[in-house]
């Protein structure tokens, strides 16, 4: 039952709680000291009376001894009576005296003595005197009964009978009173109340107005807030409140322009970036967004990229951890999505590029940021540079592909010299010799081409798309080309490699040319290890092949001179060389670092100085 | 003519399966050989008098195979195989006492003229010593030289030369044999002479060197120093030309 009253009190305003629990705290303190005067007053005006009356009891008590002794009844009667006078008129109800037997003796009432009062009032035997509230014809009276002692003896009693209407028309006289003033009071503090709270709740309600303004982005408040509070001194807390609060809006308005100033520089950059940036949608990878340099370099217009999906121009694929990081954080730093990878512009045309990722929001959506950067040149330029290194390499490689040539050259020639002798010369050809002949040029030629097709594959431009290959062919095709110029300079090359090895993603040819170089350094360390002092030589070059956990492993070792450690790390530096001048670059191994690099591999050198060296390659496998 | 034996080395299957059609054509007794090891046990078992040997062999090479034959057998021709435009190698041969060099591919012109060159020497045993004669023609001085030019002939040549009281606008004929050899040390001596005769204004004419030695005297710059003839008469206009 009182839940709905203590609803109905929390739901009220501000202003008429105050209001009203002033009014009412007022009213209380009001009731509680208006009761609490007038019981004091009541209980004084009661007892002042009780006194009063034994002091009449008494005197007449005193005086009416002699009398009482005597039975003088009449003087008895005059003494009671003279009690009466004046004043006392109204207060003194009646008088009269008993005796010991209760005998009234005297009294004072005109009419007849009303027997119930004689014995009401009886004075305990200690006492001297009791008093009592009895009821007389529909009043109250206070029977005041006094002993009449001689001695230690009673002889009688006096009764006094006080109108306690006396006090009663004071009482009420006294509750009028403080009836009105407590009205007044009231009504007064009514009235103070609620122009307090007014007071009070109206700043409140400006400064709701005015929150309710800024949040509509409306800001020049000042004005409105300093109204009517100039009068309030300092340490006012409303003023202090409402200052405050103008001082929290001006802030919020300078975040504000700064917020719009921050808006405005990164709108700038999105559409002046020299790379494409997208806004995508985290989960569906449509475009929200593209600036100016996506449009320019993709070839479409805004409106064909807004709406697309992202993977339309290519592949992008968030790893494992990436797509974790993405979906838990709102935002977060830039990754890296993509390195090299080729996305198609509008017309088909093919671009390489580098993809990176941030995870922002965007028009409250959970967007990506998706910037380009394409690297196409780059890409380009890398492999005129492998070019360029094939082209050296094929240089090196020339002497030995006369020599490998001229074979197949020389058998065609003298066979068919031969024949042309026999038959000038008119001698017969057997059919074995002819049968002979004709087979050997037919296998030269056959060889002749072999050598020709993997000069021309070695020298070919690669196709930007790594396919799966074996390790085992490229180290093959090789050693076609330069394993007899290797056992010609009495290099032995010893082969262990494993059979049915998984595949790995590269190019065969730029595979062979990272064989190739690792061949020709070890070749050239183990020429250099015979030139200097050191005896105990051993010529040779172990290639080995074989799996590692995930990996495809090469090895190439050599018993050549080894490197030294203090250039061990500068080896792979482009045109870092320790050979002499016009002997080599030093592009090569820059160059297989590079391409290695490329399909995720990693190249481990282990080598000792005067004994020799071993690269170790290794590559992710493919299923 | 007993048929001599000739040994092939090399390490190409099918170079030495032509050479024994040819040779065998020739009415050669042939023997081959895969590598240097193998052919000079076959060397030391058989004795050919000539020998054809590649240069470029693994395990041992064809230089090696050069010495080791020459050594245990000085008088044995070897003709060494080269690969085309391999004049260094040539030389090198050269100096190595080889008889002959021939390029491949191989012509059947130039192996005709190698195995020419072998018999001729054979018959003629004069592989070790120098022939240089000297005689005059009218006003031309002609020196023929056979045999094996060497550093050794350094004195004979020099002897022939002056024998022909040298003097400005001398024309001086150096007629060389088919069959001579001459080392590098021999061509060293041949430039010596040839340029005194240059600071002398005299005119030098060289005729009867085979295609393979004009090569190699272009090589070494001999051709600057004299002109190379096809024949004497030839070599005579020049020098007349040259004198006048």
């Amino acid at each position: 039952m009182a839940q709905p009253l203590i609803d109905s009190i929390k739901n009220r305003s501000l202003k008429n709680k105050i209001f009203f629990s002033v009014t009412v705290v007022i009213l209380l303190i009001s009731v509680l000291i208006a009761l609490f005067t007038r019981w004091i007053l009541i209980s004084t005006l009661t007892s002042e009376l009780k006194l009063r009356g034994l002091g009449i009891g008494y005197s007449i008590a005193e005086s009416c001894r002699s009398y009482l002794l005597t039975e003088d009844i009449p003087q008895l009667t005059s003494l009671i009576f003279d009690a009466r006078l004046g004043a006392r008129r109204e207060l003194v109800g009646y008088v009269f005296i008993i005796d010991k037997q209760d005998r009234i003796l005297a009294h004072t009432f005109i009419r007849d003595f009303p027997a119930q009062i004689a014995t009401a009032n009886r004075i305990d035997p200690e006492k001297d005197h009791r008093i009592q509230l009895m009821t007389m014809d529909n009043d109250k009276v206070y029977d005041v009964a006094v002993a009449v002692n001689e001695g230690i003896y009673r002889i009688g009693a006096v009764h006094v009978g006080l109108y306690k209407k006396h006090i009663d028309v004071l009482i009420n006289k006294l509750r009028t009173t403080f009836l009105g003033f407590v009205s007044v009071v009231i009504l007064f503090f009514f009235i103070i109340s609620h122009h307090l709270a007014k007071t009070i709740t109206r700043p409140i309600a400006k400064l709701t107005r005015v929150s309710d303004e800024i949040s509509r982005g409306i800001f020049d408040i000042e004005l409105k807030m300093e109204n009517g509070l100039e009068r309030s001194g300092d340490k006012d807390e409303v003023r202090q409140l409402s200052r405050s609060f103008i001082n929290m809006t001006n802030r919020i308005k300078e975040s504000q322009a700064k917020l719009k100033e921050s808006d405005n520089k990164y709108r700038s950059l999105f559409a002046s970036g020299p790379n494409p940036i997208f806004v995508l949608d985290r989960q569906s990878l449509n475009i929200l967004s593209a600036n100016p340099s996506a449009e320019e370099t993709f070839g479409y217009t805004r409106e064909e990229l807004v709406g697309r999906l992202f993977t339309d121009l290519g592949p992008f694929e968030l790893s494992a951890d990436q797509l974790l990081t993405f979906s838990t954080q709102p935002t977060g730093r830039v990754t890296s999505v993509s390195s090299k990878v080729q996305y198609l512009k509008k017309n088909g045309e093919a671009i390489y590029v580098n993809v990176h990722a941030c995870p922002v929001h965007f028009e409250n959506k959970q967007a990506l940021i998706v910037a380009t950067t394409d690297i196409s040149e780059m890409v380009e330029k890398d492999s005129q540079l492998i070019q360029a290194s094939k082209m050296t390499t094929l240089g090196e490689m020339s002497a030995g592909i006369a020599h490998e040539l001229n074979q197949p050259l020389n058998a065609i020639k003298m066979g068919s010299d031969f024949l042309e002798m026999m038959i000038e010369k008119e001698m017969p050809v057997t059919e074995q010799q002819l049968f002979q002949i004709v087979r050997e040029v037919s296998s030269q030629v056959d060889r002749a081409e072999g050598i020709i097709r993997r000069l021309r594959d070695f020298g070919r431009k690669t196709d930007f798309t790594k396919e799966k290959i074996f390790i085992n062919d490229p180290i093959i095709s090789v050693l076609d080309i330069i394993g007899r110029q290797l056992r010609l300079q009495n290099i032995d090359v010893q082969l262990q490699l494993t059979e049915n090895l998984p595949a790995i993603l590269a190019h065969h040819n730029r595979m062979e040319q990272v064989i190739f170089n690792l061949l020709t350094n070890a070749r050239d360390a183990i020429n250099l290890k015979e030139e200097s002092t050191l005896r105990n030589n051993q010529r040779t070059i172990v290639i080995r092949s074989y799996t590692d956990n995930d990996r495809v492993v090469v090895c190439v070792s050599d018993t050549g001179i080894g490197i030294d450690p203090t250039v061990k790390d500068q080896i792979f530096e482009a045109f870092f060389t320790t050979k002499k001048m016009g002997e080599g670059m030093g592009l090569g191994l820059s160059i297989t670092n590079g391409i290695v690099e490329d399909y995720g591999g990693k190249i481990q050198i282990d080598s000792i100085e005067g004994r020799g060296t071993t690269f170790h390659l290794s590559f992710p496998m493919v299923p | 003519m007993q048929a001599h034996k000739v040994l092939v080395i090399d390490d190409e299957k099918a170079t030495l399966s032509m050479f024994q059609l040819f040779l065998k054509a020739y009415g050669y007794d042939v023997l081959l050989a895969e590598n240097g090891l193998q052919g000079l046990e076959m060397f030391a078992a058989e004795r050919p008098a000539i020998v054809f040997t590649d240069i470029k062999m693994p395990g041992m090479d064809g230089f090696e195979v050069l010495d080791r034959i020459k050594a245990e057998a000085p008088q044995t021709e070897v003709i060494v195989i080269t690969g085309h435009g391999d004049m260094e190698l040539a030389v090198k041969a050269l100096n190595h006492e080889a008889t002959d060099f021939i390029n491949k591919p191989i012509h059947r012109s130039a192996l005709d003229a190698a195995l020419h060159r072998a018999e001729e020497r054979i018959h003629a045993a004069k592989a070790d010593s120098t022939g240089i004669d000297s005689r005059q023609e009218n006003d031309l001085h002609i020196i023929e030289i056979t045999g094996h030019v060497s550093a050794a002939s350094e004195r004979e040549l020099m002897d022939a030369y002056a024998g022909g009281e040298p003097s400005p606008k001398s024309k001086i004929l150096l007629r060389f044999d088919q069959n001579t050899t001459i080392n590098g040390a021999g061509l060293g001596v041949l430039i010596q002479l040839l340029s005194e005769c240059r600071k002398k204004h005299q005119a030098v004419a060289i005729t009867g060197i085979t295609g393979n030695f004009a090569q190699i005297f272009d090589m070494v710059g001999i051709t600057q120093l004299a002109a190379i003839a096809a024949n004497e008469q030839e070599a005579k206009t020049y020098l007349n030309g040259e004198c006048k």
